[in-house]
């Protein structure tokens, strides 16, 4: 009998996790009084992190499903042409599944490098494509470099944890994420 | 065996077929999926705005009974004006129908009061929006207009089974007819300016040269209740500033809005009683 194959699944909810702590994140932090200053208004966008574990740890196939789930979701929720995020990780997926085999691509630190990377490609594409529909895109660009600095700075934070848990996932479903092979841990 | 060069760039071809399948798959699956995507992720916001009204309920529980005593007094004095505001609209809105049946006058749209909590607010340099807790299930339409006790909110722009994305005013895709408070000239409001550390403010475009507004003398904006299902008179912001614009013909300037949009956990919507007015 066929087994099933979940690591799409753990990862695809891994992912879901993710976006709705930084989505309860970004509804606190949607105003907010910090020191002096009494008015802050901070949006955290994490794209880049959502495609990090699929492309660097799981195989092609497995990396696909979950990017393109992972995008349908981002899509529903943002008043983006439904198909943007597929697109968007889809090629953040596909650069790193072509490069990945010349990077040490299980260390913790290359992971960091290229979820930052992955999300400044990300913020810099949303923008181009939302900021034309502000009436002085001068300020708007403002307001993006200042959410870019602070996701950047989250993304540095988070990103060890949150492959630590999609690893750690893995390890509890006794499944190499590479090869999809039953092992014991 | 493939060609190595073609191995090589095997992501790419995907990806180039994922592109080609999404542009070929019809519009109705598309929105189909978005709808089904979105419904997937509700239960996660609905059940997290539920378990923040919980702990709202059990923070609120640990006021001593002096507070509670104090907090009724203060409501008592607030019920007594509002029941005599509620006669004088009453008194007003008899005026306005015999006027209307008088002078023979098409009725004014009516609406609905649905109030509803905020679910999720998402707030960013890109869109503003908020998803609120009720949708199809108690008759929310698109393009419903939505309110607070500061004016006007924003628009319903998405409806779902049990939830709705509003569109809000700081946002800068919601463009509105508005006019200066005592004018009857249509301006024309636009969100957008939402800074990090300043309070947010949208534009008006279209003012007439003969208005003028200062930092300290500032102009109240209200709706027009033209060309839309915004009714009249509802608060938008206070211009603040109004120079010449590019042709000299208008004014255009800045409208300072209420800080509290950032913060709100409940709003109303106006559901239209008579939809085909609009």
């Amino acid at each position: 009998m066929r087994r099933v194959d979940p690591r799409w699944f753990i990862v695809f909810l891994a992912n879901l996790l993710l976006w709705w702590l930084v989505s309860t994140a970004n509804h606190y932090l949607a105003r907010f009084s910090f020191l002096w200053i009494d008015y802050c208004s901070i949006h955290l966008y994490v794209g880049g992190l959502f495609g990090v574990y699929s492309a660097l740890r799981l195989d092609s196939k497995q990396g696909w499903i979950v990017i393109s789930l992972t995008g349908l979701i981002l899509d529903s929720l943002e008043p983006v042409p439904f198909g943007t995020h597929v697109i968007l990780l889809g090629l953040v997926h596909a650069t790193l599944l072509y490069g990945r085999r010349r990077f040490p691509r299980e260390g913790a630190i290359f992971g960091i490098v290229v979820a930052l990377f992955a999300n400044l490609f990300l913020v810099i594409a949303l923008s181009f494509l939302m900021v034309g529909t502000n009436p002085r895109p001068g300020e708007a660009w403002l307001r993006i470099f200042v959410d870019l600095l602070a996701s950047q700075f989250v993304l540095l934070v988070i990103t060890p944890w949150f492959q630590a848990l999609q690893e750690r996932a893995m390890e509890m479903a006794r499944i190499h994420p590479t090869t999809g092979r039953r092992v014991a841990f | 065996m493939l060609p190595k060069r073609f191995d090589q760039a095997r992501p790419f071809a995907t990806l180039g077929i994922i592109l080609l399948a999404w542009l070929l798959l019809p519009l109705v699956l598309k929105t189909f999926t978005r709808a089904t995507f979105f419904e997937i992720q509700a239960p996660l916001t609905v059940t997290d705005s539920y378990a923040q009204d919980l702990q709202t309920f059990w923070s609120n529980r640990l006021h001593s009974k002096d507070e509670l005593l104090k907090a009724g007094q203060d409501m008592a004095g607030l019920f007594a004006a509002y029941d005599y505001s509620k006669q004088i609209n009453q008194e007003t809105e008899s005026d306005i129908l015999r006027l209307e049946n008088m002078l023979n006058l098409p009725p004014l749209p009516t609406f609905r009061f649905e109030p509803a909590r905020v679910a999720r607010r998402d707030f960013s340099g890109w869109w503003q929006r908020m998803i609120i807790r009720k949708g199809e299930n108690y008759g929310i339409t698109v393009g419903a207009p939505v309110i607070f006790a500061g004016g006007v909110v924003g628009r319903v722009t998405e409806v779902y089974h049990y939830t709705s994305v509003v569109d809000l005013i700081t946002s800068p895709t919601f463009r509105l007819a508005a006019s200066v408070s005592g004018e009857s000239r249509p301006v024309s409001y636009q969100g957008g300016l939402n800074d990090s550390f300043k309070s947010p403010r949208g534009t008006v475009e279209f003012v007439p040269l003969d208005i003028f507004a200062t930092r300290s003398l500032p102009k109240h904006l209200v709706t027009s209740g033209l060309g839309g299902v915004f009714p009249p008179g509802l608060t938008i912001g206070d211009i603040t500033t109004l120079e010449p614009s590019a042709d000299g013909l208008f004014k255009t300037g800045e409208v300072s809005l209420d800080e509290r949009l950032g913060t709100l956990t409940e709003v109303t919507v106006l559901v239209p009683l008579n939809p085909e007015e609009f």
